[in-house]
């Protein structure tokens, strides 16, 4: 084969390797720039160039003047995350636990539950709304968008829930029961700590999902905004940098969720095969620390 | 009055959907044996296991434990406790508490069940400082222990094995076959052991149970289920037999002559069955009690004579102890003879070799069950279903 290279690379990896920078850039070139621009000098405009560096626009997002009602629409979305988040969580988790079974209908409700995914979100919401109108409640974000995002964040929770439990071998049920436990004493000691990390998955998403949400959410949120419906109203009437401080803090609350949940993730897992080795030390371990590395390699070898 | 470990299985049968698992079978396990449940896959030796601990529950008939029915019961009131294939240790809890699982979901305080946790690891002699170990740090052998001591802690009168050596290398095999064997004998609890290996079952169990397609073929000691098989399907699955087949021709003075469909007559003593001329019959021979004789002229024929069989070498593996030899006669099944070491290395064969193999009378074993085997010869046997199974075990 001719490589164009000295360095044996085929020209095949050049061009993957621009292709996959370009395509980066496009990914992350917006971010970037909203980023940048949210430090902006106290007279600097909307646009490139900086104009001197500055935390001013965060100071102004929090004084809450003409940017919007910033704090309180900040909480909103918090707070309606969470509701979502434990509701997903527990019923994507008796749906999977249910969907397990093949019971009457599993079929035409497991097809429900996904159509709510394909249809448009802001007919959705459109529909939510109008229901609760039919019904004479008043709309608000606690109770018909709550609703209208559960259509979202549900189905998905439950696909999940599925890859999860398809992991799961039924053998840990049957040994719990053979060992004298009740079905409530199976599920809370071996079923849900087995899941765990999908379950935390599951309330990733559930979490995010509601916190970005907008379509579903537009029409039936009633008269206080969550976070994202807050930045859109400011879209239209605010003409300052601020629009940009706000699109870094809420970006930097989605990745701080995110890195939350997989270190938990990633925890659970690092102690599931730790937790032997730090109690070891810990025992042998009014020892001195020779004796405890010497358990370590033990172990270690024990392995094999 | 059954003593608390006897097991009675009452025309037990069990169908998944169309497909029927077991097949209206009885058996008894008494007290304190270990039995093996012994079959190819898919004989319905692991739905009886699972029938006897309630993680199935019987389509017709009952399963009774130290003389009373345990319909209906979960498997801690049955006190029965099953070490599962692959023993299913809970991953999210160390050995300590997958051992004590059981007492905490009883309620034991934590310094207690941990004190007995240990206690139980002990007589499974598992070191102490794998108690802290998470399953997945451990070798199959340490997990096997774990997994035996999870159940133990229940003091079950009954331990219910799904194929509890399959996970581990040969060498691991042989050492838990015979600790098994050691903990069943310390606890005098009944064991039943579900494998598809012969020569696991016959060194364990005191009771064999070989079956096939849902049914019991035999339930014997190991002894009798290895020299005195009841069918053909027993003596080909057990191995170290030569099964024949044939028409009856003569019964005289205790001793059945059958021909075959290549004309090679074989002489069976009848014991208490009596078989008529004419009538389809099977035997065996065993493999260690037959000699091979070079022969110098090209293959005659052994129509002639009575329990001879002549072809050409196959197949010679050196076993340590004793050679196998694997005969290919003519329009027939494969013969083979296990020569002890010192007499086969006194007259070495070589694979191509015309050989007659012969044996005496005494040493053949009329089969009664499975009259319906098909007469050898005429066709080289083709491979049934079951043999298959055998062949894989």
């Amino acid at each position: 084969m001719v490589t164009g290279s000295s360095s044996g690379r085929p020209w095949t990896f050049y061009a993957l390797a621009a292709f996959f920078t370009l395509f980066v850039l496009f990914l992350y070139g917006p971010m970037s720039a909203i980023f940048i621009l949210s430090f902006q000098g106290p007279n600097g405009g909307l646009t490139f160039p900086m104009n001197g560096v500055s935390f001013h626009w965060f100071a102004a997002l929090v004084a809450q003047q003409r940017s919007g009602d910033f704090v309180g629409s900040f909480g909103r979305s918090i707070t309606l995350a969470a509701l979502v988040l434990v509701i997903t969580v527990v019923i994507s988790i008796m749906a999977g636990l249910a969907f397990r079974y093949r019971f009457r209908g599993a079929t035409a409700v497991f097809y429900m539950a996904i159509a709510s995914l394909i249809m448009p979100g802001l007919l959705l919401g459109l529909g939510v709304g109008l229901m609760f109108q039919f019904a004479h409640i008043p709309p608000a974000w606690f109770s018909s968008a709550l609703g209208a995002q559960l259509t979202w964040t549900l189905p998905f929770g439950l696909l999940i829930m599925f890859a999860v439990f398809s992991r799961f071998n039924r053998a840990y049920e049957e040994a719990a029961r053979d060992l004298g436990a009740s079905q409530w004493q199976t599920l809370w000691h071996v079923v849900l700590p087995i899941l765990l990390p999908g379950i935390i998955g599951v309330a990733l998403f559930g979490f995010t999902l509601s916190y970005d949400e907008f379509p579903r959410t537009l029409i039936p949120i009633g008269s206080r905004n969550t976070l994202p419906l807050e930045i859109w109203a400011m879209t239209t009437d605010v003409t300052s940098p601020a629009l940009y401080a706000l699109g870094t803090l809420t970006t930097a609350v989605s990745f701080v969720v995110i890195a939350l949940a997989l270190t938990s993730i990633a925890l659970i897992q690092r102690r599931r095969a730790r937790r032997e080795r730090d109690r070891a030390d810990r025992r042998e371990g009014r020892a001195a620390a020779p004796t405890a590395a010497a358990a370590r390699v033990g172990a270690g070898s024990g392995d094999a | 009055m059954a003593q608390a470990g006897e097991i009675d299985l009452r025309n037990v049968t069990k169908r998944f959907d169309q497909t029927l698992a077991v097949d209206d079978i009885s058996l008894t396990i008494p007290h304190g044996a270990y039995c093996c449940l012994l079959g190819p896959s898919g004989c319905g030796k692991t739905t009886i296991l699972r029938m006897i601990a309630g993680h199935e529950t019987p389509t017709a008939g009952d399963i009774r434990i130290g003389g009373e029915s345990v319909a209906g019961q979960p498997p801690v009131r049955r006190g029965t406790a099953m070490m599962f294939q692959n023993y299913a240790l809970f991953p999210h809890l160390n050995v300590l508490d997958n051992v004590a699982f059981n007492l905490k979901v009883r309620g034991v305080g934590k310094a207690e069940r941990h004190a007995r946790a240990r206690e139980v690891l002990a007589q499974v002699q598992l070191d102490r400082q794998f108690a802290e170990r998470m399953p997945a740090q451990l070798s199959g052998g340490q997990q096997q222990r774990v997994a035996l001591s999870r159940a133990l802690i229940t003091k079950p009168r009954v331990l219910l094995l799904d194929e509890p050596l399959s996970a581990l290398d040969e060498f691991l095999r042989l050492q838990m076959r015979g600790e098994l064997r050691r903990i069943q004998r310390e606890l005098g609890i009944t064991f039943v052991h579900v494998t598809h290996t012969q020569l696991e079952a016959i060194a364990v169990a005191d009771l064999v149970v070989v079956m096939d397609q849902g049914r019991i073929e035999q339930a014997a000691s190991a002894h009798e289920i290895y020299t005195l098989p009841a069918s053909a399907y027993v003596a080909r699955f057990m191995g170290g037999q030569n099964v024949l087949a044939g028409t009856v021709v003569s019964v005289e003075g205790g001793v059945a002559t059958l021909v075959d469909g290549t004309g090679a007559r074989f002489a069976t003593p009848v014991k208490s069955a009596a078989p008529a001329e004419g009538q389809q019959i099977a035997c065996c021979v065993r493999r260690d009690r037959v000699e091979v004789e070079k022969l110098h002229a090209p293959s005659r024929s052994s129509g002639d004579a009575t329990n001879v069989v002549s072809g050409a070498v196959h197949a010679i593996e050196y076993q340590g102890s004793y050679v196998k030899v694997t005969i290919d006669v003519p329009r027939s099944e494969q013969f083979v003879a296990n020569l002890a070491d010192h007499v086969f290395f006194a007259t070495p064969l070589d694979i191509g070799d015309a050989v007659q193999a012969r044996w005496a009378t005494e040493d053949v074993h009329l089969l009664t069950g499975d009259s319906t085997q098909p007469p050898t010869g005429a066709r080289p046997a083709p491979l049934r279903g079951r043999e298959r199974g055998s062949r894989s075990g």
